[in-house]
């Protein structure tokens, strides 16, 4: 290994031990694999930054788990039942409606996970979400407006008004876009659900804040203020502003 | 209740990866995306695919190979549409100018605004050598590219550092 192919080699891996021969004879390649060693460590240092404190996003449950043991043993342990007769449908329509009612009910007391209502869930998480409530005039960037309201989820005209948070957030184990605008009074959240329906208009009041959910196309758009806040004229911006892709 | 468990199970597997891993992804995060608050966001975005696919995860050996493959994808997915190759270190937004704030050192200050203002490729295989500990070879799984391939990066990386910080 000559003087060029030794210093590809450390300055590809500091950790590279070979050629210790050459090195050995070597001063000026000794005295280069010292620098090399030397500028890895301030990149080191240099790529430690700092991290913030951890924030777990809400996790979605995951359905139809199985778990190993119990996947290997079904075939042993489980003894075959009788074959049932086919039901009727009349006894197949029962039989959905009591399927119905029971997730409806499942639904309704909540499992400390899924909440009784897209509003609860939605008003939880502006309130795990306070950060973004911070009254400024610095808008977001566009680059960072466009990751987060990606072309095919909505496209957003800047009638919308001034956005100074923008993230991903998870609503109904969906990913959705999380705005804030500012109003009158302070801070406005904007929540863009493509996927999530209602069929009317809900308005929901919650300890300091109150808030509409909107029907738009397949989807709804959540937008909540300050108690004080009018939110009609902000409603309507919203509206006019935002198109659904989907 | 053996469902139930399995779930409880399941969550302590991942809350235990994210507590030993965590702090990876978000540097990793961060220099591939040069920008504090898109890193925060990826590593969320991450974290929920990797807790949606945490059981196709069968070797615990590879649990930080395989997260920080979902952080690498998932960072792609979020430039998918507007990548920024270039940026004007003069002008910054207050997010990408966190990544470079340090207090009172100017050779770390320096240092960190070389490595950022180095190219994508040349960056990346740095991080997840010098930052992660990784091997030429899993850098090269990693980053789908030949073990040559990454010696050569390597290699110009660093000495673009070495140029850069003798001026």
């Amino acid at each position: 290994m000559n003087c060029e192919e030794y210093r590809e080699a450390i300055a590809a891996d500091p950790s590279f031990d070979g050629a210790a021969g050459h090195l050995s004879e070597c001063s000026a390649c000794q005295v280069y694999r010292k620098e090399m060693l030397a500028l890895n460590q301030r990149i080191s240092r240099a790529l430690a930054i700092d991290v913030p404190q951890l924030d777990v996003p809400e996790l979605p449950e995951i359905g139809a788990e199985v778990s190993p043991e119990s996947s290997t043993s079904m075939s042993d342990n489980v003894v075959a039942l009788p074959k049932r007769p086919i039901l009727s449908p009349v006894l197949l329509g029962l039989a959905a409606t009591v399927v119905l009612a029971a997730f409806v009910g499942f639904r309704m007391v909540g499992s400390g996970v899924e909440y009784p209502t897209l509003g609860d869930e939605l008003l939880a998480h502006i309130d795990h979400e306070r950060n973004s409530l911070v009254v400024t005039n610095v808008a977001v960037s566009d680059a960072r407006l466009t990751s987060v309201v990606p072309a095919d989820i909505a496209r957003l005209d800047h009638g919308a008004g001034l956005i100074t948070y923008a993230r991903s957030c998870v609503i109904k184990g969906r990913s959705v876009p999380h705005l804030v605008i500012q109003g009158e009074h302070g801070p406005v959240t904007i929540l863009l659900m493509p996927d999530e329906m209602v069929s009317t208009p809900q308005t929901i009041t919650g300890e300091s804040v109150k808030g509409v959910i909107l029907p738009v196309g397949n989807g709804s758009i959540a937008i909540f203020g300050e108690r004080e806040e009018s939110l009609d004229q902000i409603e309507k911006n919203i509206l006019d502003s935002v198109t659904w892709s989907t | 209740m053996h469902s139930s468990k399995a779930a409880t199970l399941r969550r302590q597997r991942f809350d235990q990866y994210v507590g030993v891993y965590h702090q990876d992804m978000y540097r990793y995060a961060a220099w591939l995306s040069r920008d504090k608050t898109i890193a925060e966001d990826v590593v969320q975005e991450a974290l929920l695919r990797a807790w949606k696919s945490l059981d196709a995860l069968r070797d615990e050996t590879s649990a930080k190979q395989w997260l920080l493959t979902i952080v690498r994808r998932e960072n792609a997915r979020y430039f998918e549409r507007k990548r920024l190759e270039t940026v004007d270190i003069d002008n910054l937004t207050a997010s990408q100018a966190a990544l470079l704030a340090v207090e009172d050192d100017k050779e770390l200050d320096d240092m960190r605004q070389a490595i950022y203002e180095l190219e994508d490729d040349y960056r990346e295989p740095l991080v997840l050598q010098v930052l992660m500990g990784f091997s030429t070879n899993e850098i090269a799984e990693q980053m789908e590219l030949k073990q040559g391939a990454v010696l050569t990066r390597l290699h110009r990386a660093r000495a673009k550092l070495a140029v850069k910080m003798e001026r």
